[in-house]
């Protein structure tokens, strides 16, 4: 190779890889936006928000920002208590999930007994049945057990999702027996190995499962929707659209409250980021 | 506790007892799945059977639920000659057809490009998964501004560069377009995360053995990546197909199914026939209905993806 094809072979690279990071920080910006416009919108007075022209934080001199529809909003709407309502909904199925998801998954993969393989064949053939073909038996069903504008009513069947024993029993599957044989050597109970031997091994799983599950039964819309008709107990989803379908010509208001909606959830992310991500991961490598 | 719980042979403790000729393991082992059994029996099991039952019946009292009467296959019978249920299919489809290519192919071409010598992964990573933290809600919300005919972002923008821009939502042949773009934005991190821990897995020895017989770029994304990578494009592609056939909130937070219709979708249908019409039992047999379809993508998807290549 001449030096000449050598300089133009490392040319093209620089190229290629400066083309690259053009696309992939270009589209890092376009999804950015609608975050920025949404911002700015939750900013700009009312009378400006007939002005198409966005309106972009920090503002340019001279243009005016408010606060009014975040007070509107803390003043004279529910969102304290839909937050309120979210987290303890979220919370409570989350906790559910990871405690008897992982004493079912523990039973299957560490004790043995007739009937398993039926049982897990059973939950994994579940996973077929999509969520909304059950969701007018399921009302009956929460219906005549009087769970109908109750935080139960939405808990119990997002607790009934087969995800969690499906992760939690491939992990436990693999973890060595040995740990298990040494426990029961030393006089372990069946409660002790699984409190002192296989939960501490399944942490990072448990709290990537356990955040997952917080932000999925967060976000969950169709069932709270179906569930909660009162609205001192709707979840955020719930709230904002209601506010959303009541006031449709006041765009500031919307924007203010997507901003505090998501603000929970945003915060989450930023902390657990990494397991949050590590949590879908988990289901694309089991698939 | 000690020693007599030493069984020789290795036999454990938990094995060996019986209570009432029952060994203690068994019993153990139903009683740590007894939580989860319950609650999957009521909320998960007992509906698909019981709306089975409820799609073979109606329900003339609307306030009074234990009145039913047999009907059959009626339900199923009317609803395939329901044109209310075709266009929502039809929409349904449209759907389906535009979000799920993009979510795929877009989801996969951002995994590859961060998986390159990019500065600043670990940011543009947060950027492209958090919509998906995002509720429908607030993507609705927002979307439904940024779509604003006359006020809104992309049409101020548009302006500059054509007259009149169109309403994106009120325009019958744009409006599914639109709401499949929103929701590409929303979901595409989930699977760009999943196709990125994919093709991170994937030994880099493959690439240097193929390079020395000259295998670069697309020959290389040909025979090593996508081989490589086949099980996370299949899981992705299902897991796409049966959330985006569910589609709900996108129709009926921004536009009802219109204009004309042309956003209706058979969930938005489902949940209109159960829940405003108090037509239960021809809800219940859309969802079997539902089902049967996503059984049968489901067989066509493996058919397609699960075998070639092999």
């Amino acid at each position: 190779m001449t030096d000449s094809t050598i300089r133009s072979q490392i040319d093209s690279d620089r190229v290629r890889n400066a083309l690259l990071h053009v696309f992939l920080y270009g589209l890092a910006f376009l999804m950015a936006v609608p975050y920025l416009y949404t911002i700015s919108r939750s900013f700009q007075p009312n009378e400006l928000l007939r002005d198409p022209r966005p309106y972009w934080i920090p503002p340019l001199v001279g243009e005016p920002v408010t606060l009014e529809h975040y007070q509107y909003l803390l003043n004279n709407t529910l969102v304290v208590e839909w937050t309120i309502n979210t987290f303890v909904i979220a919370g409570g199925a989350t906790l559910l999930i990871v405690v008897i998801d992982s004493m079912i998954a523990f039973s299957l993969t560490r004790l043995d007994w007739p009937g398993q393989g039926a049982i897990l064949g059973i939950i994994l053939a579940s996973f077929m049945v999509p969520y909304y073909m059950n969701i007018v038996p399921l009302y009956q069903i929460v219906a005549d057990l009087g769970l109908i504008n109750s935080y139960w009513g939405v808990i119990l069947p997002a607790v009934a999702s087969p995800l969690g024993v499906f992760l939690l029993y491939q992990f436990f599957r693999d973890i060595p027996e040995e740990y298990e044989e040494a426990a029961r050597l030393d006089g372990f109970s069946t409660f002790q190995v699984y409190t002192r031997i296989i939960l501490p091994l399944a942490k990072p799983i448990l709290s990537a499962l356990a955040l997952f599950m917080f932000v999925y039964n967060w976000n969950a819309f169709l069932w709270p929707l179906l569930v909660l008709s009162n609205e001192t107990a709707y979840t955020l989803p719930i709230g904002l659209v209601n506010l959303y379908q009541g006031n449709i010509d006041t765009p500031g208001l919307h924007m203010a409250v997507a901003i505090l909606g998501s603000l929970p959830l945003f915060i989450v992310y930023l902390l657990f980021q990494g397991q949050l991500v590590r949590a879908v991961q988990m289901q694309g490598a089991t698939g | 506790m000690g020693i007599t719980n030493r069984i020789p042979g290795g036999e454990t403790s938990a094995n060996s007892k019986t209570v009432m000729g029952i060994r203690k393991e068994t019993i153990e082992g139903i009683l740590w799945s007894l939580p989860y059994l319950a609650i999957f029996t009521v909320f998960l099991v007992w509906p698909a059977v019981r709306g089975l039952y409820m799609s073979l019946h109606t329900y003339p009292n609307k306030f009074d639920l234990s009145q039913t009467e047999w009907v059959g296959l009626q339900n199923y019978v009317e609803l395939f000659q329901d044109p209310v249920f075709w266009n929502a299919m039809e929409g349904t489809f449209l759907f389906v057809g535009i979000s799920v290519p993009l979510l795929v192919v877009l989801g996969l071409v951002m995994a590859l490009g961060v998986n390159k010598n990019v500065a600043g992964k670990r940011t543009l990573r947060a950027i492209y998964f958090s919509p998906y933290v995002l509720t429908v809600a607030v993507v609705t919300l927002v979307w439904a501004q940024m779509y604003s005919t006359s006020f809104g972002l992309v049409n101020y923008y548009l302006g500059f560069i054509m007259e009149n821009p169109p309403g994106w939502l009120t325009s019958a042949n744009l409006v599914m377009p639109a709401l499949a773009f929103m929701t590409v934005w929303w979901l595409v991190g989930f699977n760009f995360v999943i196709f990125l821990a994919a093709r991170q897995s994937i030994p880099e020895r493959l690439y240097e053995a193929a390079q020395l017989d000259g295998a670069y770029g697309w020959r290389a994304f040909k025979d090593i990546t996508l081989p490589q990578m086949r099980n996370s494009v299949v899981f992705v592609v299902m897991v796409q197909f049966i959330l985006q056939f569910q589609v709900f909130a996108q129709p009926y937070v921004m536009t009802q199914g219109g204009p004309q219709d042309s956003s209706d979708t058979l969930v938005y249908y489902l949940y209109r026939s159960a829940f405003s019409q108090q037509q239960f039992g021809y809800g219940a047999a859309m969802g079997y209905v539902l089902v049967a379809i996503l059984i049968v993508i489901a067989i066509i998807n493996f058919k397609v993806i699960g075998d070639s290549n092999d």
